[in-house]
């Protein structure tokens, strides 16, 4: 049981120190603190680790415990917590608003914690929701690349062996993953990034260093096709699918794509093509059901794929 | 672990806060429903938090917490009346979410929720978005399912590359990782199937068969996983070069080795034929099947085989 007093104590000592931090108006130090919040120990040392105990939990839980100079006290330093840090700005929800948030939350399966976490500050939540309708891939990437973009702060991270630098614009879910859509300020270029394929990512440059284009389409730019995302020009490519997928083709790349229809239900249909290699992974897809009339560079690159792979297999044939 | 729990009363409290504040009281019991925890914590984490207070510690300075007969009035101080700001992964889960909601076809562009995310992005500035598929026939697979009906169904099925004509008992539809499944019972294979809504070729509703199978129970708040290793599904084992990389991104992996010069080893569970003819037709000429022995030609014949087609 002096387990149970002992965390009781705790919360009520954090929930005070969050108070008084909250309420004064110039960083206190650590001796005012003390004689303000109930529950620190006797003695500088004692005292001095359980506040820091306290501010590492205060930060886990998102609260941030600002340390800062004291005026006329070189080399001393006192803490408080800015309003701006820790309070939701107004957003002005009306009651159904708020509902239909919290909704959308229990609907769709995300990152669990930070579903709930939202949830729990937007009011909670009755337990009785309906049945999940969408689920999305959860990445660690994702909060340090959103954070990039509410901020307009630049972003790097490595992907495929270099290290990038960012004006992060958008990011968006397509297909099933989700893009980064940016300004890559060495090669001065728009690209789209895979976001599961970042690694090593965080903010380079604070809050304002980046810019992005007032009005901007994410969705327009990757409706197109993994096949359109990249720098190659390889032209407008012919293929002509059989009965069996011709609609689930058509489906997929609209109708517009069509350009003959034949009696026996298959059809043509065409592409342009900036990515060789995403090209021949769609078509490859569609196995016995599709084939590459031309142009010739993109017929060729199909034939030669698979004439090598009959050839038999050799270690860095691809690499 | 006290210290992670500390952690969880203390969010669950600071949440629970403003949410009395703005409304003044409200009973134990909805506030033990709406912030997840049991009644009697609720007392005991506001009987708590009525001790705290600003010095000198004048009556005005605590806060007035008055719990009594399962109801609490609330007057809180102005510090601890205000919702707490969204952590960067709480904001996006939020936004994203309420996102793929307004991208289900039907969803109301006008509506509550799409007001309430116009106000959030100006206020968090955020630009997320998400497309779902919209196959030709999800609203009329939705439907079925909502109403509990059985349909027919022409299916092509990607794993044994053809198509077949089904009936299934629809009970639910949903998204995951980019496609719409219907989750429901297949009569041609006398067990639960999920179905790739977009390769849904017909559909019409029909009468229940003799054995109908409804949707068991109030259906599960999760969204179930679309790859479930099934008696047909076997371990194959591939090795492939950095270009093949993405195999251990894309698809669940029983077990994943690197080998030297960025090569991968994986092994992965595999429904059908047809679906790793795809796979190994996509990594090419540097990936092999390595196990089991007689699947280690797959690829190669596949090859062959749509290569006859361009000569």
């Amino acid at each position: 049981m002096v387990g149970e007093v002992e965390r009781v104590d705790r919360l009520e000592r954090l929930t005070d120190l969050v108070l008084v931090l909250l309420d004064t108006r110039r960083p206190l130090t650590l001796a005012e603190i003390a004689g303000s919040v109930v529950g620190y120990p006797e003695g500088e040392q004692a005292c001095r680790q359980a506040f820091e105990r306290d501010k590492r939990l205060l930060r886990e839980e998102g609260i941030v415990v600002s340390v800062e100079p004291l005026p006329g006290q070189p080399g001393q330093v006192g803490y408080c917590i800015r309003p701006d840090d820790y309070y939701l700005p107004d957003l002005g929800l009306t009651e159904d608003e708020q509902a239909a948030l919290n909704l959308a939350l229990a609907g769709v399966h995300l990152d669990q914690g930070a579903g709930q976490g939202a949830l729990l500050k937007l009011g909670g939540m009755e337990r009785d929701g309906p049945a999940a309708l969408a689920a999305l891939p959860s990445l660690p990437q994702l909060p340090t690349v959103h954070q990039a973009i509410r901020d307009h702060a630049v972003l790097a991270f490595d992907y495929r062996g270099r290290r990038r630098v960012i004006d992060p614009w958008a990011v968006a879910f397509r297909r099933g993953w989700w893009y980064l859509v940016g300004h890559d300020r060495e090669v001065a270029e728009r690209r789209t990034y895979r976001v599961d394929r970042m690694s090593t990512v965080e903010l380079a440059g604070p809050p304002g260093s980046a810019t992005s284009p007032e009005a901007f389409d994410p969705g327009a730019l990757l409706d197109e096709g993994p096949w359109r995302m990249g720098q190659e020009e390889a032209g407008v490519a012919r293929v002509l699918v059989d009965a069996v997928l011709a609609s689930d083709v058509e489906g997929y790349l609209g109708s517009e794509a069509v350009v003959e229809r034949h009696p026996d239900g298959s059809v043509v249909v065409e592409m342009e093509v900036a990515n060789v290699g995403a090209f021949r992974s769609f078509v490859l897809g569609l196995l016995d059901h599709a084939t590459v009339l031309g142009p010739e560079p993109l017929r060729a690159a199909v034939v030669d794929w698979l004439a090598a792979m009959v050839g038999g297999w050799r270690a860095g044939a691809t690499g | 672990m006290p210290r992670v729990e500390v952690g969880e009363r203390l969010r669950r409290l600071l949440a629970m806060l403003p949410w009395l504040a703005a409304r003044g009281g409200a009973s134990t019991a909805e506030l033990a429903q709406r912030f997840g925890i049991s009644e009697p914590e609720v007392v005991s984490m506001l009987e708590l938090a009525a001790c705290c207070g600003l010095p000198p510690y004048t009556p005005d300075q605590l806060m007035e917490l008055i719990v009594s007969d399962g109801w609490v009035e609330a007057r809180l101080g102005p510090h601890l009346s205000r919702p707490r700001r969204l952590t960067p992964a709480e904001g996006f889960t939020l936004a994203a979410s309420a996102r793929a909601i307004l991208a289900v076809p039907g969803a109301d562009p006008g509506g509550a929720l799409a007001r309430a995310l116009a106000k959030l992005d100006g206020v968090l500035g955020t630009r997320v978005d998400v497309g779902l598929d919209e196959p030709p026939l999800l609203e009329l697979v939705r439907q079925a399912a909502g109403r509990g009906q059985s349909l027919r169904i022409e299916y092509y099925s990607a794993s044994r590359d053809e198509v077949s004509t089904r009936q299934v008992d629809a009970w639910n539809v949903f998204a995951r990782d980019g496609h719409w499944y219907l989750d429901g019972w297949c009569h041609l294979a006398g067990g639960r199937r999920l179905f790739r809504v977009d390769r849904v070729r017909e559909a019409r509703v029909v009468d229940q068969a003799e054995d109908p199978h409804p949707a068991p129970g109030p259906s599960s708040r999760d969204v179930p996983e679309t790859f479930v290793p099934g008696p047909e599904t076997r371990l194959v084992t591939i090795e492939t070069g950095p270009g093949g990389r993405w195999v251990a991104e894309s698809y669940p992996t029983e077990e994943v080795e690197e080998l030297p010069g960025g090569r991968l080893r994986v092994t992965l569970g595999v429904g059908g034929r047809a679906w790793l003819e795809r796979l190994l037709l996509r990594l090419g000429p540097d990936a092999r099947v390595l196990d089991p022995a007689e699947l280690r030609d797959v690829g190669k014949e596949a090859a062959a085989r749509l290569l006859a087609r361009y000569r």
